[in-house]
């Protein structure tokens, strides 16, 4: 009897011993945070950097500042999609099974977030888009799927209220073959209608993968348009410009950039004067007041970089913040906790509170930046140099035409 | 149809087409001579395309692209001499049995590993030269500088692979190779230097096109992927192992695929120039100037 009562203390004071051993492991094993971004061709990868250098930033300051769930840090883990859906695909499965992240960012490709936010259902782990703005990523009304950036037919309705107020009569939209492409080309049909935008309005498809687009410019210049819409991403964005410039389109036809691509430090280097008079859509303007959170992110970004953020920074960021206070809100890290907490919560973003509601339609867990226009008004201009030419309410300058 | 904006389309395509043809050019001459098709080959115009870059940010400045592009060229010719003397000769010398599968296997490795070490060493990003010349007009067609330097440039180039073959000892015993490797060897001529040689001009080959499309089509690690394509579909439809071929069935790709975007969708761009392939081949199984196997 007394071995029998020596034995089951021995193996009570083993288990204590264990497990005490093991809570302190428990308590400081890092909380993992995949950022799944494009990082090599034919993916944007220039934006997939800088997605990563936030992402890094966001999750250095919250270590910082004691991690998260009583003193867990925060782990990147890093993966490229090469902006293609199958590549996306086997990276969030690596993320979810091997890596066991608790959530995925980083996403900028509408193509690959098509893909991979159905396994994010199936993971039960929330993925957000970065910057990928097709409308059928949260049109879909999935639990695990979370945006921060704009979405297509609020930038297609604010470039046709820009059509309306400048009085352009004939507009072209050149589209590449992806999502967010022929998206962008659907939106724009229908809301040129609903808008009763009053001008003409002719789209292109092209395939990505092409890299002489003269035969087309030369078909849009005969047409004789008054704006040329170019939604292209990344490389095939350069290759409209530069060809459209040599064709002699650009810049006598004004251009309009999809999105905020030339606000990068590259766009000079790889254009020279043929960027000149460029309009792009932009999500932050070096002008912006911030929060206190946004604002010490962009000192130290400057510090650090000597160059002005960019929004895709900004927006990595501010999604390891959001994800931080969401992990501290639930108290847990499992993705069903996380999600609930981020749809309960308001989280300090880069430019004002973010919060999440399951509106109609697209607006579902989407929470949607500002957007401007601006223009180059002269090669090799700084970006804090450049005009906001719309909308109105911002305005610092009108449309230069050449 | 309006008979000046149809000329642009034609026009357009010719130029590219034509300067396509040094890609086709240098695929069909090293199978020619080696009986090989080199998978890596855009990687090579990639390389000629980094090459260029890296010279005139650096060494030369963005004016100097004419020097810039024989070093580029150079440049290529010795990594491509490195690359057969070290890779490829193996299967030459051995008797290797399925030597075809063995250059496939080991060209397509080589085209994974450039195109990643690219990623490694230059980061994943675009880069683009400086202009090499103002926009001008070629005939009906407004053209940039740089196209209308590449055409120019290529016709130089085709006109100096021209005298190498035809005029030359070496191209005497290129040609001798390409119809007989074993008797050209009992006539004295070293066939594993040989080549050796046809491996380095046909990829120098290939990096001219990517060092004079550089500011165009601009400089990244997938740069040549589209490229390897169109000099494959090229020199089917001229005929493999026709110098000839290359040049007919550039221009040829260039047109069709200039006037299918056009008229019918600029979307399947690249689809229009295989079904004429697949139709020329219905029709003439070997190319256009390609011969068929003759047997002793």
């Amino acid at each position: 009897m007394i071995n029998r009562c020596r034995l089951i203390a021995a193996l009570a004071l083993l288990a204590f011993i264990v497990c005490a051993g093991a809570m302190p492991t428990l308590a400081q094993a890092p909380v993992k945070i995949g950022v799944l971004t494009p990082l090599s061709p034919p993916g944007d990868a220039s934006a997939g950097q800088f997605i990563v250098r936030g992402a890094k930033m966001g999750a250095e300051d919250v270590n910082a500042r004691g991690g998260v769930l009583g003193g867990r840090k925060i782990e990147l883990v890093i993966e490229d999609d090469s902006g293609t859906p199958e590549k996306g695909a086997a990276g969030f499965r690596k993320l979810a099974t091997q890596d066991r992240a608790v959530a995925v960012i980083g996403q900028f490709h509408s193509s690959v977030m098509g893909a991979v936010q159905d396994l994010a259902e199936q993971f039960k782990i929330p993925v957000f888009s970065t910057q990928a703005s097709a409308k059928g990523i949260t049109e879909r009304h999935l639990t695990y799927t979370f945006r921060t950036h704009v979405i297509d037919p609020d930038r297609v309705a604010l470039w046709n209220r820009w059509i309306k107020q400048q009085g352009f009569k004939r507009v072209v939209v050149l589209a590449e073959n992806t999502d967010y492409g022929v998206g962008v080309v659907e939106d724009c049909k229908r809301l040129f209608k609903s808008m009763d935008v009053g001008a003409e309005l002719k789209t292109m498809i092209f395939d990505r993968a092409v890299v002489d687009l003269t035969p087309q410019l030369l078909e849009i210049k005969s047409w004789k348009p008054d704006l040329f819409i170019n939604v292209g991403i990344g490389t095939p964005t350069y290759l409209i410009i530069k060809q459209a410039s040599d064709v002699g389109l650009f810049p006598a036809t004004p251009m309009l950039v999809s999105y905020d691509l030339p606000s990068r430090p590259e766009f000079w280097k790889n254009l020279g004067e043929k960027g000149n008079y460029l309009t792009f859509i932009v999500y932050y303007h070096p002008t912006m007041k911030l929060t206190p959170r946004g604002e010490a992110f962009r000192t130290k970004y400057r510090a650090e970089f000597k160059e002005d953020p960019v929004y895709g920074a900004l927006n990595g960021f501010a999604q390891i913040w959001l994800l931080a206070d969401a992990l501290n809100a639930a108290k847990s890290d499992t993705g069903d906790n996380l999600a609930k907490a981020l749809l309960a919560g308001k989280f300090e973003g880069w430019n004002g509170a973010i919060s999440f509601t399951r509106g109609e339609g697209p607006y579902w867990q989407q929470w949607t930046p500002p957007m401007l226009f601006m223009q180059y008004t002269k090669p090799d201009q700084a970006f804090t140099e450049a005009k906001i030419i719309f909308p109105p309410e911002f305005k610092t300058g009108d449309l230069l035409k050449k | 149809m309006d008979v000046y904006l149809l000329s642009q389309y034609v026009l357009s395509g010719v130029v590219i087409g034509v300067v396509y043809s040094l890609m086709a050019l240098g695929i069909t001459f090293i199978y020619g001579i080696m009986k090989m098709i080199n998978w890596a080959m855009g990687e090579f115009y990639m390389i000629g395309s980094y090459v260029q870059y890296a010279l005139l940010a650096t060494l030369l400045g963005p004016g100097q692209w004419w020097i810039a592009l024989p070093l580029a060229m150079g440049a290529v010719f010795v990594l491509g001499l490195l690359t057969q003397r070290l890779l490829l000769r193996p299967m030459y010398v051995r008797g290797v049995e399925r030597r075809d599968e063995y250059a496939t296997i080991v060209t397509i490795v080589l085209m994974v590993l450039f195109r990643n070490l690219a990623v490694v060493l230059g980061g994943p990003n675009q880069y683009a030269p400086r202009d090499y010349a103002r926009p001008t007009t070629l005939l009906t067609l407004p053209i940039s500088g740089n196209r209308f330097v590449a055409l120019l440039a290529t016709l130089v180039l085709l006109g100096l692979f021209y005298l190498l073959v035809k005029r030359t000892w070496v191209g005497k015993a290129f040609r001798g190779a390409a119809q007989n490797r074993v008797g050209i060897q009992t006539a004295g001529v070293d066939v594993l230097r040989l080549d050796m040689v046809a491996f380095g001009v046909g990829v120098a080959l290939a990096a001219a096109a990517g060092a004079l499309l550089a500011p165009d089509f601009l400089v990244y690690p997938e740069g040549g992927a589209i490229s390897t394509f169109k000099g494959f579909e090229i020199i089917v439809i001229g005929g493999l192992g026709s110098i000839l071929g290359s040049v007919v069935g550039g221009v040829l790709l260039g047109v069709i695929e200039a006037l299918g975007s056009v008229f019918l969708s600029p979307a399947y761009k690249d689809l229009y120039g295989f079904v004429f392939l697949i139709a020329l081949l219905v029709v003439r199984p070997t190319g256009l100037f390609g011969e068929r196997e003759r047997l002793v």
